[in-house]
């Protein structure tokens, strides 16, 4: 389901001699790929972006027992970025994600199932390193 | 070779983990041993330097053991973890590959997530534990309610 980012097209931050810039196509973005790739080494950084941004709100494992879903529910105008989402995204949350129209979503997991994604939709974190700098973009995984 | 086990067939004397990060960082840290050398290398492609220290892939740096890969954690929590049934649902292909070549270990995941390397596993259901060798008929096993 295609639909044009509600918050940001882009997203950039730099954490020592790393650099992150993410062109974001959709207003779902869901990040894949093999393990050891760099993907929660992504969210640390994004999350360090969000102490400054405060559009941006981060959740992984260590939120499994709070009430991350109700904060979901409850935001208008919020990018989410939720990583281990195997774990934390249930079906209803899914089917509440895929049809939000008010904040947007980067998601790090294995399984896009219930986030009605085109197969287009689903990207691979990929890197590059350039003088010292290693750099992450997306790619369309297919 | 794995056992694989559906949620309501896991024995009462074995516990299912789900948060493998959490899991890999309080317990199986502990009692890793040159083994996880190679299947950090393999999955992660970064070195081990002691039990409490990795270098980074990326650059080089020493890492606390705690980033590598769920995945990565994932493999050794079921290499080092014969009394527990791990779920295998963050692993990326390259983990799942390497869970599915493990010569033990006990795993579980909410639907059919079968490496296309598989060669032989363990199912664990209603009828004890039984072998089965194909890839369609394991997807098959997994699928269907016992």
């Amino acid at each position: 389901m295609k639909i044009k980012p509600f918050i940001t097209d882009r997203i950039q931050t730099k954490h020592t001699s790393f650099k992150v810039d993410l062109n974001l196509e959709n207003n779902v973005t869901f990040i894949n790929g093999e393990s050891g790739t760099g993907k929660s080494a992504l969210f640390s950084f994004l999350e360090e972006l969000a102490v400054e941004d405060k559009r941006i709100r981060c959740f992984n494992y260590l939120d499994y027992k709070k009430s991350y879903k109700n904060s979901i529910k409850r935001s208008k105008g919020k990018l989410f970025i939720i990583d281990n989402a195997d774990i934390l995204l249930d079906d209803n949350m899914r089917s509440f994600i895929a049809f939000d129209g008010n904040n947007q979503y980067i998601i790090i997991g294995r399984n896009p199932t219930g986030l009605h994604l085109n197969i287009d939709e689903v990207y691979e974190l990929q890197n590059q390193e350039i003088d010292g700098i290693t750099l992450f973009t997306l790619n369309k995984s297919f | 070779m794995i056992t694989v086990y559906k949620k309501k067939n896991i024995p009462k004397n074995m516990q299912l983990i789900s948060l493998n990060d959490i899991y890999f960082n309080k317990y199986t840290v502990e009692i890793l041993d040159e083994r996880a050398a190679e299947i950090i290398k393999i999955i992660d492609h970064s070195d081990m330097l002691n039990k409490y220290t990795i270098s980074s892939r990326f650059n080089g740096t020493v890492l606390n053991i705690d980033k590598l890969s769920t995945g990565c954690k994932t493999v050794l929590n079921i290499m080092y973890n014969a009394d527990s049934i791990f779920d295998i649902c963050e692993c990326g292909d390259n983990a799942l590959d390497v869970v599915y070549s493990l010569p033990d270990g006990n795993v579980y995941c909410s639907y059919p997530f079968i490496s296309f390397e598989m060669k032989k596993v363990n199912v664990f259901d209603k009828q004890g534990i039984h072998e089965i060798d194909s890839y369609e008929e394991l997807k098959e096993w997994w699928i269907n309610e016992d």
